[in-house]
């Protein structure tokens, strides 16, 4: 966590300071309601029965209470596919993107490899440049990624940024380690994965949060390159798919979905279903956040130092 | 660096020696370098077909001997009608964003250094970081959610109060306002840290003395936060006007863009997108991204020109 200047000699308040503490705490606080409330909104309503829900009022609690959206959502293959394809590409991507990454990383971390300068040189040059969108495709296309699993995994497999971020840290490894392993016989394969990786969790620790969070919630490539597989259809897709329908047909969202089998009042809306997915979808990234955060500061900060 | 692989290598060049005896090393990089040459270079090269007429059936050789017509498509895309439109909208939501939202991460970062109470500062803190991560399209929910003008959470709630909530989700006059704002709740606390960071290494004795001196709160926030963390603005600044143009943008507009805003809420990126992968006017599109690029490395390098003269700081 970041330490703020601390004032423990203030202890006589002027009025001024005064004033200025009740601002930043009224500002302050509007702001955590204002970040906060939206999420735990869209939670009530995820418990809430869709077509109550519909009537509008509800603040703070829900008012009929129901697990049906989950439920429904849960029962719906289309959605199970989708996780799945997104849990996959998110194990998957951030694995190979953390150990590619950081392998290249360690390899230039030794500053007086022959043509380290040069290798830099051009990974510069791909960071600040790029063809765009269009050429991208072609080159996907060209080489039959275009509707394939692997759009999500290799082309996300190395980071130049991660990268730098990656070569300050190793560079602080005492080189020490690396000399009594090679007398030992050892090579940089093994030096990697036994000792530079080992020593890094912090560093993998932030790496790994952000490429997760960055395929958990991606749909763009999706959406650009996997048009015509229906299977590959990530949970970010499906949600976005479902809130604009949602959205443009603003009569059908709160209308009940059919339910044939059972005569009776039906609980579950297209609406109140995008409550659960919305929850479903930010569940993961709630859940690893709490452990992950002290690493991803310190690590920002490393790449904010040296980059 | 010592390495235990004492091989007789001779008088080889030292490069060729290094590579001999280090490939390991370098073959890490080379994979690096293999992957930048598919995923980067070949891009990059690709760029010529925005000068030659491509067309998807000659494949992808096309892109590499396709009929050179030279500026053909800038000059296209530059007199077509929505020329204008698309250059206004792109510029006019980057610098706004830019204006508005970049000072408020400054702002914010004081705020909570200057909070009292250790605690609730540390669950703001935490709190506000957290939207950085949720996707776009989750905040695009969360707009569509409280915003939309029949269902809208706020707009019911204002409605019980009597008033009537404007059509931001709908009318093109919001749509800049939309993205700004949303911009800014997802990545205020985020872009805080490194302030926070900066503000964090300043030398508490400056305070003290300061204090001492009979400096208010406010004159040690402009007298001493401000100036002490002047190097670490001039570089954001920078980088985020050579952002400018990317960022968020292109995601917000497709999220966020419909049939009704689409006057202010198409900006080059989706203009691109539809002309190219939709539309298959690839040649035209890529010419119209090239444009986008141009521009924005003009802007990287004014600013960064800019910095160098007047706030002594610069990135290259």
């Amino acid at each position: 966590m970041i330490g703020i200047p601390r004032q423990k000699n203030a202890i006589r308040h002027t009025p001024e300071d005064r004033i200025i503490n009740t601002m930043i705490i009224i500002l302050t606080t509007f702001v955590f309601i204002v970040t906060v409330y939206p999420f735990y909104y869209v939670l009530i309503m995820s418990f809430n029965n869709g077509n109550d829900a519909m009537r509008g009022g509800i603040y703070l609690w829900p008012r009929v209470f129901t697990m049906e959206n989950y439920g429904q959502f849960l029962n719906d293959s289309k959605w199970i596919s989708a996780i799945f394809v997104s849990f996959a590409r998110t194990v998957l991507g951030t694995g190979l993107g953390v150990l590619f990454t950081c392998m290249v990383a360690y390899a230039m971390s030794f500053e007086d490899l022959k043509l380290r300068k040069f290798y830099y040189g051009i990974m510069i040059i791909c960071m600040y440049f790029s063809g765009g969108l269009i050429p991208y495709y072609l080159t996907l296309r060209q080489i039959g990624l275009l509707n394939n699993f692997l759009v999500y995994i290799i082309p996300m497999m190395f980071s130049i940024y991660y990268m730098i971020l990656a070569i300050s840290f190793f560079q602080a490894i005492p080189r020490t380690l690396y000399e009594s392993a090679y007398l030992d016989g050892a090579n940089d394969a093994y030096i990697y994965v036994k000792i530079v990786l080992p020593l890094s969790l912090p560093l993998l620790a932030t790496l790994a949060l952000f490429m997760a969070v960055n395929q958990w919630n991606s749909w763009m490539d999706t959406a650009f390159y996997c048009t015509g597989q229906k299977n590959l259809r990530t949970l970010a897709y499906l949600l976005r798919d479902l809130i604009v329908s949602n959205e443009t047909g603003v009569q059908r969202g709160w209308q009940a979905i059919s339910d044939v089998a059972a005569g009776k009042m039906k609980a579950v809306t297209s609406k109140s279903i995008q409550m659960a997915a919305m929850m479903i979808s930010i569940l993961p990234i709630i859940c690893v956040y709490p452990f992950l955060q002290k690493y991803f500061v310190s690590g920002i900060m490393l790449g904010a130092v040296k980059g | 660096m010592t390495s235990a692989q004492p091989h007789a290598i001779g008088k080889a060049h030292p490069i060729l020696r290094d590579i001999r005896k280090r490939w390991m090393l370098h073959l890490f990089i080379w994979c690096g370098l293999a992957f930048l040459f598919v995923f980067n270079i070949i891009p990059i090269t690709g760029l010529q077909m925005a000068f030659r007429t491509f067309k998807l059936k000659d494949g992808f050789a096309g892109i590499f001997n396709g009929q050179f017509v030279g500026f053909q498509y800038f000059n296209e895309f530059l007199s077509d009608r929505k020329f204008t439109v698309l250059l206004r909208n792109t510029m006019s939501i980057s610098v706004l964003k830019l204006l508005f939202n970049f000072p408020l991460a400054i702002t914010f970062a004081i705020m909570l250094t200057e909070m009292p109470g250790r605690k609730f500062k540390r669950v703001v803190q935490t709190v506000s970081y957290l939207p950085h991560f949720i996707s776009w399209v989750i905040v695009s929910g969360l707009l569509f959610t409280f915003l939309s003008s029949s269902s809208g959470m706020l707009t019911d709630l204002f409605k019980s109060m009597g008033i009537e909530m404007p059509a931001i989700l709908v009318k093109g006059d919001y749509y800049y306002g939309l993205a700004v704002f949303s911009e800014l709740w997802k990545e205020m606390g985020w872009n805080a840290i490194i302030y926070l960071a900066a503000i964090s290494g300043i030398d508490p004795t400056l305070y003290e003395s300061a204090q001492i001196d009979g400096a208010g709160r406010i004159r040690r926030i402009f007298n001493i936060t401000l100036p002490s963390i002047r190097g670490t603005i001039a570089v954001l600044l920078i980088l985020g006007v050579g952002g400018l143009m990317g960022g968020a943008n292109f995601e917000q507009s497709l999220l966020l863009g419909n049939s009704t805003n689409i006057a202010r809420s198409e900006i080059i990126e989706v203009y691109v997108y539809n002309q190219g992968l939709v539309a298959g006017r690839y040649s035209y599109a890529a010419a119209a991204g090239l444009f986008q690029s141009m521009i924005s490395l003009f802007l990287v390098i004014s600013a960064n020109w800019f910095s160098r003269r007047f706030l002594d700081t610069s990135l290259f």
